[in-house]
């Protein structure tokens, strides 16, 4: 080869701004990295492994599809041990990598409150799971919140014990910690508004072992429904079966446990024809269906709302940044906020000014064993 | 010794100390600049946050447990105190920051008060299950009782103090905080309340006989364990701003517990590195987080592995590796001073009508005994006769089923073992019941600071004068600052005597002081007795050596199941042919 | 009339399962003067045993019983040799946190091999239970009282009128004095060990089909069985045995006329005005230190 003047420039040149060049093409495909806490050990780690199946699926599927403005998408995980100052911890970790672009919650809402003060200051996009309804009214703008919240369950529930059961004398049976009595609080504070009468309002501590006194209680309050917050499969099951044991037969609507398929296996004949407010439902929607078959791809699990909600969060999330155009956590923001009409597999999200994605539930029959979908109840304020 | 030597021995000991000080000063100052002014991600600053707040607590159980030997499965109680009373106070009731910590530090020590009052009965197994309930019973009310708590749901948006608003601002107010606990902490087993605790984890009878209030001592301890756990749960609330009652459960008191020991028990220094540790390796072990339970285990392991091999925790592992021997040579001798108290009551000792039961058992069956003032007087009769027995009631180890104790006038049947020394008695061991984690010197220290004691002033120096004294009285002075448990067994023997000398008794009771001492030893024993009847004191002992009895007892009083057979003059009671019938059988 | 029955026997069949419990922490402490706050983690390793063999592998339920109650002997003996008897000489307290460190190493590894998922194990019985006039009497509990009582029995028979029982006796109350008279303590112990590690699993293996088998099924159990041997009289095999039937029903009549959400309250309640007025509990007696 002829070494001539012109050639060893443009050999410089090319050499000199080939690093440039490269740089730049490397970072244009350097990967969207997400962030995500979840339970890894502790008394939640199977949900977390459902999550993480269900925010994987959505992954390849965002990736097969060419990604997000022309970039892989990476998750980016820790573990929060179930407990609140283990989510502290693992978000402020994720948080201290500044090339993440937003974050997957906790389903649990003690460990959102836990995160909230980081999150604020981290002031990334930040989608979560848990449905105390407070935690989108602590007027952080980075929390979205992708199940609907304990407001909208207590209502369906109501709502479809009185108006499609005909049933107004109920027993509320719930856990004692956050969930259950945010949820019966709920509940209770949506009977009320109809006029129905609560019976007998029954709280127990979690990992009871042993039902028989409140089911005795239910049975001599005279209740002609049940309506349930539990937190743990076992319980669930526990108390299911001594309800049957002891000869209870009344309608049960309970919250989402009652469906998931930890319970249903566990308790087997004892939840046949009961009732569960579920955010994800199989039959729900052509989009939900869509996710069972992924899902059914790779576990051979039922999909449940554990799930559901991270397929969820990182759909909306890839589409908000694509439709913002870019990375920028205010802009991903606005995007997030202006999704309207997105068709999930937890159902259709329409942002609120507060977060909240979702404002309806759907109502699910166990029929001998099988998730059977029943109908779904929206409220639009 | 000379004085020269004596002024640069003080004046080593004093630089020692006051290099310590200055050392930790200077760390202490430079970690809360360190703090103030680099800036750190808010990953590590929420790990420094949750050890230094953690530390804080496993201070306490440093306290109780290393200190007092008292175990404490509640501390994550006491630091939901402090977390809740901080929360509840700026949420609720918008008090500021610096009281409600305060407010809770009091709570804290309130009920760490209350749960020690439990040890009045209770040790061990049993004291584990009182504070593990009362773990349990919060817990269940801070979930369940809403309208106070807030509940399951926690409290959120904690206000911090507005000096400390910022992050970095607040955990340099932690850290500082955490240096001067420390500090607290680390000078307290030195104090006369220090020495105290440290006796009753020792041995607790010796300690009440050395006229320790044993169970005022452990309710402090229970008291300042909680204080401490309320101050670090202050702090905690106030760093991360939210707090809920599943943070405080049963298995976050085991968390500080196992830190406790892991580090060190007994030392502020092993609490912080074992807090650090088993904060930072979950955090260092999250790669393995990939399986479920892995690290976890690998933790239980580890745990078990730690509390195996290295039983003093990592910092009683370090210090031991760098323990050297004492070389502080002791003060100069001065004489030991017993000027025991005379009210000008007839007898110095006088039991009338003493009798004990255990059931059906008369160990002791109406004894009268009289004990002159001054002089040896002896207590012998056949095994079982009930001689150890009467020392223990007259000492008050036990409660007496009937009778009456009289020491210098002053009937003190209704008083406890350590009101008893107070009065004026002071007593030696059969089984030798010295305080085996401490020099001969501390030994002895603890017995000359008994309350009303007359011959010394309560400060450091005299007692240490006082008992450097004791101990070159009984042969003792060169070893002052050897660990006991180095001693022979008849030097042990000694040092107890020393121990109770230093308390300046009125009547010195000695419960066999020569067993297991061989014939020199007893010479010496023989020598000491003597000189210290010299001296003044009033001396009752037991014994079986009929030698030495015999030699230094001027009275006698002999038992035989439980009753009196025989009193008077040593040489009169040897020659009784009933007392002959007792040891060897009548004919 | 028939809640106040049907509360008595499921407070009797829970507490059954606490006296079963109890009775292996009761044993261990009687011989080595140890609390193992591992006792529970047995019974769970136990019943996880009972799943692979009955439900994974599909053997015969009388064969994956025994199987398990082997693998439970085994983990006895390690379990003696590995936590226990590196610490033999030290105090309580080193003894206390390292078999906490075996809990927490045991319910880890479970995790860690089989996932957090709660399973199902079947019970005994096909028939789920009986119906006694008012009263439903769940057949997995009628099981457990009837194993309790028939393991009480043998285990007097045992201690009582055997030369091992007695054997046994000794080593628990003067383990010096034992090893003068040519027993073998470590091998005593050892036994001890194993036999509570059996006696551990038969309370999860039991208890399994009515709590369902998960990882943190041991530590609930554990906590109340504790406490349990206390009301009892600690060191009493009688008393744990009462002391465990005493509080399943003080809980679940407590539950069921005070408060539910209050009821792992009054275990403890109970706890601490025993040890308040009657520490020795109903069966101890008081031991007092020699001066």
């Amino acid at each position: 080869m002829n070494l001539t003047r012109r050639s060893v420039t443009a050999g410089l040149v090319a050499g000199v701004a080939m690093p440039a060049v490269l740089r730049s093409a490397l970072g244009q495909s350097a990967p969207i990295r997400i962030g995500m806490v979840l339970p890894v050990t502790g008394p939640a780690a199977d949900s977390g492994k459902y999550a993480l199946t269900g925010a994987k699926i959505a992954l390849d599927r965002v990736n097969k599809g060419g990604g997000v403005l022309s970039r892989q998408v990476e998750l980016v995980t820790e573990d929060d041990q179930t407990t609140n100052p283990g989510a502290v911890l693992a978000f402020s970790k994720l948080a201290a990598q500044s090339d993440i672009v937003a974050f997957l919650g906790s389903i649990r809402s003690t460990q959102n409150h836990a995160m909230a003060p980081d999150i604020l200051k981290t002031a990334k996009p930040v989608c979560f799971g848990g449905t105390d309804p407070a935690l989108t009214k602590l007027g952080n703008p980075w929390l979205f919140r992708f199940r609907p919240n304990d407001s909208y369950s207590g209502r369906v529930i109501a709502e479809y014990g009185i108006e499609t059961l005909g049933k107004k004398n109920w027993a509320l049976v719930h856990s004692t910690d956050a969930f259950g009595t945010g949820g019966a609080k709920a509940l209770s504070g949506s009977l009320d508004k109809v006029g129905a009468k609560i019976a007998i309002d029954q709280g127990y501590p979690n990992q009871s072992q042993d039902f028989t006194p409140v089911v005795l209680a239910i049975k001599s309050s005279g209740a002609d429904v049940i309506g349930s917050y539990f937190t743990f499969d076992n319980d669930l099951a526990i108390f299911a079966r001594q309800l049957r044991q002891l000869g209870v037969t009344i309608p049960w609507v309970g919250s989402a446990s009652i469906i998931v398929a930890g319970a249903v296996k566990l308790a087997g004949p004892a939840l046949y024809g009961t009732y569960g407010v579920a955010d994800y439902a199989v039959d729900a929607s052509p989009e939900s269906r869509e996710f069972a078959k992924l899902y059914g791809a790779v576990s051979n699990v039922a999909p449940d709302n554990y799930s559901s909600w991270t397929y969820d969060a990182i759909g909306v999330l890839c589409a908000a940044i694509a439709k913002a155009g870019d990375t920028d956590p205010d802009k991903v923001r606005a995007a997030i906020l202006a999704t309207q009409g997105y068709k999930g597999a937890e159902g259709e999200y329409n942002f609120d000014q507060f977060g909240d994605g979702l404002h309806g539930y759907n109502i699910v029959r166990n029929e001998k064993g099988s998730i059977v979908f029943d109908k779904h109840i929206e409220f639009t304020d | 010794m000379s004085v020269a030597r004596a002024t640069r021995t003080a004046a080593s000991g004093l630089s020692r100390s006051a290099v310590g000080h200055a050392v930790y000063a200077m760390l202490a100052v430079a970690a809360v600049v360190a703090t103030a002014t680099v800036r750190t991600d808010g990953y590590v600053a929420n790990i420094l946050m949750q050890a230094v707040t953690y530390a804080i607590a496993v201070f306490g159980l440093s306290v109780v447990l290393g200190l007092c030997g008292q175990i404490n499965l509640a501390q994550a109680a006491f630091f939901a105190l402090g977390a809740y009373a901080v929360a509840l106070g700026t949420v609720d009731y918008d008090i500021p920051f610096f009281i409600c910590l305060i407010a809770g530090m009091a709570i804290a020590f309130t009920s760490g008060g209350l749960l020690g009052l439990s040890t009045l009965r209770l040790g061990g197994h049993y004291l584990a299950m009182v504070t593990i309930s009362f773990q349990q019973i919060l817990t269940v009310v801070l979930i369940n009782g809403i309208q106070l708590t807030h509940g399951p749901d926690g409290v959120g948006s904690i206000k911090r103090p507005d000096l400390f608003a910022s992050s970095q601002a607040y955990l340099a107010l932690a850290v500082a905080v955490l240096a001067v606990a420390g500090y607290l902490v680390w000078r307290v087993a030195d104090t006369r309340l220090g020495r105290a605790m440290r006796a009753v984890r020792d041995n607790e009878i010796a300690a009440s006989a050395a006229g320790i209030d044993v169970y005022r001592t452990k309710v402090v301890a229970f008291a300042i364990c909680a204080m401490l756990g309320g101050l670090g749960g202050g702090l905690f609330a106030g760093g991360f701003t939210y707090v809920s009652p599943d943070q405080f459960a049963f298995s976050d008191s085991i968390v500080l517990l196992t830190m406790a020991l892991l580090g060190g028990i007994a030392s502020p220094v092993g609490s912080a590195i074992g807090t650090g540790l088993l904060i930072l390796i979950p955090e260092c072990l999250r790669f393995l987080k990939s399986v479920p339970g892995l690290y976890l285990a690998i933790y239980g392991l580890a745990v078990i592995l730690i509390v195996v091999f290295m039983s003093d925790g990592i910092w009683g592992f370090i210090a031991r590796i760098f323990r050297r021997p004492a070389t502080v040579s002791p003060a100069p001798a001065r004489p030991l001073v017993l000027r025991p108290a005379d009210s000008g009551a007839a007898a110095a000792l006088e039991v009338r009508g003493l009798a004990k039961y255990f059931g059906g058992l008369r160990a002791a069956d109406g004894v009268d005994l009289t004990v002159r003032r001054g002089g040896v007087h002896a207590l012998i009769g056949p095994n079982g006769s009930g001689k150890t027995t009467m020392l223990n009631v007259i000492s008050g180890l036990y409660r007496p089923t009937a009778g009456r104790i009289i020491v210098d006038g002053v009937d003190v049947t209704a008083l406890s073992a350590h009101r008893r020394t107070i009065a004026g008695l002071g007593r030696t061991f059969q089984n030798i019941r010295l305080f085996r984690s401490m020099t001969a010197l501390e030994n002895v220290v603890i017995g000359a600071e008994r309350d009303g004691n007359t011959q010394v002033a309560n400060d450091h120096v005299a007692l240490e004068e006082r008992a450097q004294a004791a101990l070159d009285f009984v042969g003792l002075g060169e070893r002052s600052s050897d660990l006991v448990r180095s001693f022979s067994y008849g030097h042990q023997r000694l040092v107890e005597i020393a121990r109770a000398l230093a308390g300046n008794p009125t009547v010195l009771l000695l419960d066999e002081p020569a067993a297991g001492l061989n014939s020199s030893e007893k010479k010496h024993l023989h020598d000491l007795l003597d000189r210290i009847a010299a001296q003044g004191l009033t001396i009752l002992i037991i014994d079986h050596d009929m030698t030495l009895v015999a030699g230094v007892a001027r009275h006698l009083t002999v038992l035989n199941f439980g009753r009196r057979i025989a009193d008077g003059d040593t040489l009169d009671v040897l020659r009784n042919p009933d007392v002959a019938a007792a040891y060897l059988g009548a004919e | 009339m028939g809640s106040v029955l049907q509360l008595l026997f499921t407070g009797l069949g829970i507490g059954a399962v606490y006296a079963l419990v109890a009775l292996g922490f009761v044993l261990i402490f009687r011989a080595t003067n140890v609390v193992n706050f591992a006792q529970g983690e047995f019974s769970m390793v136990a019943a996880y045993l009972m799943v692979v063999f009955a439900v994974d592998l599909g053997w015969p339920y009388w064969l994956s019983f025994l199987l398990s109650l082997g693998g439970m002997a085994i983990l006895g003996a390690i379990f003696n040799l590995g936590v226990y008897y590196p610490l033999r000489n030290r105090s309580f307290l080193p003894v206390i946190i390292s078999t906490i460190g075996a809990s927490i190493f045991l319910a880890n590894t479970v995790l860690a091999l089989y996932g957090p998922q709660p399973q199902v194990l079947p019970g005994w019985f096909d028939a789920p239970g009986i119906q006694l006039g008012q009263v439903y009497l769940d057949s997995q509990y009628l099981l457990i009282i009837a194993v309790t009582i028939l393991l009480v029995a043998f285990q007097y028979w045992f201690f009582e009128h055997t030369l091992l029982g007695k054997k046994l006796q000794a080593t628990s109350q003067d383990k010096e004095m034992a090893a003068l008279l040519g027993i073998p303590v470590a091998t005593m112990i050892m036994i001890t060990f194993v036999y509570s590690a059996v006696l551990g699993g038969i309370a999860g293996i039991l208890v399994a089909p009515v709590l369902f088998v998960s990882i943190q099924m041991g530590s609930t159990i554990a906590l109340k069985a504790f406490a349990a041997t206390i009301i009892g009289g600690f060191g009493d095999v009688a008393g744990a045995i009462v002391g465990g039937l005493a509080l399943g029903i003080i809980e679940t009549f407590g539950a069921a006329y005070i408060s539910v959400p209050f009821k792992d309250a009054f275990a403890f309640l109970v706890l601490i005005l025993f040890l308040a007025f009657r520490p020795q509990g109903l069966f101890g007696e008081r031991v007092a230190e020699k001066a």
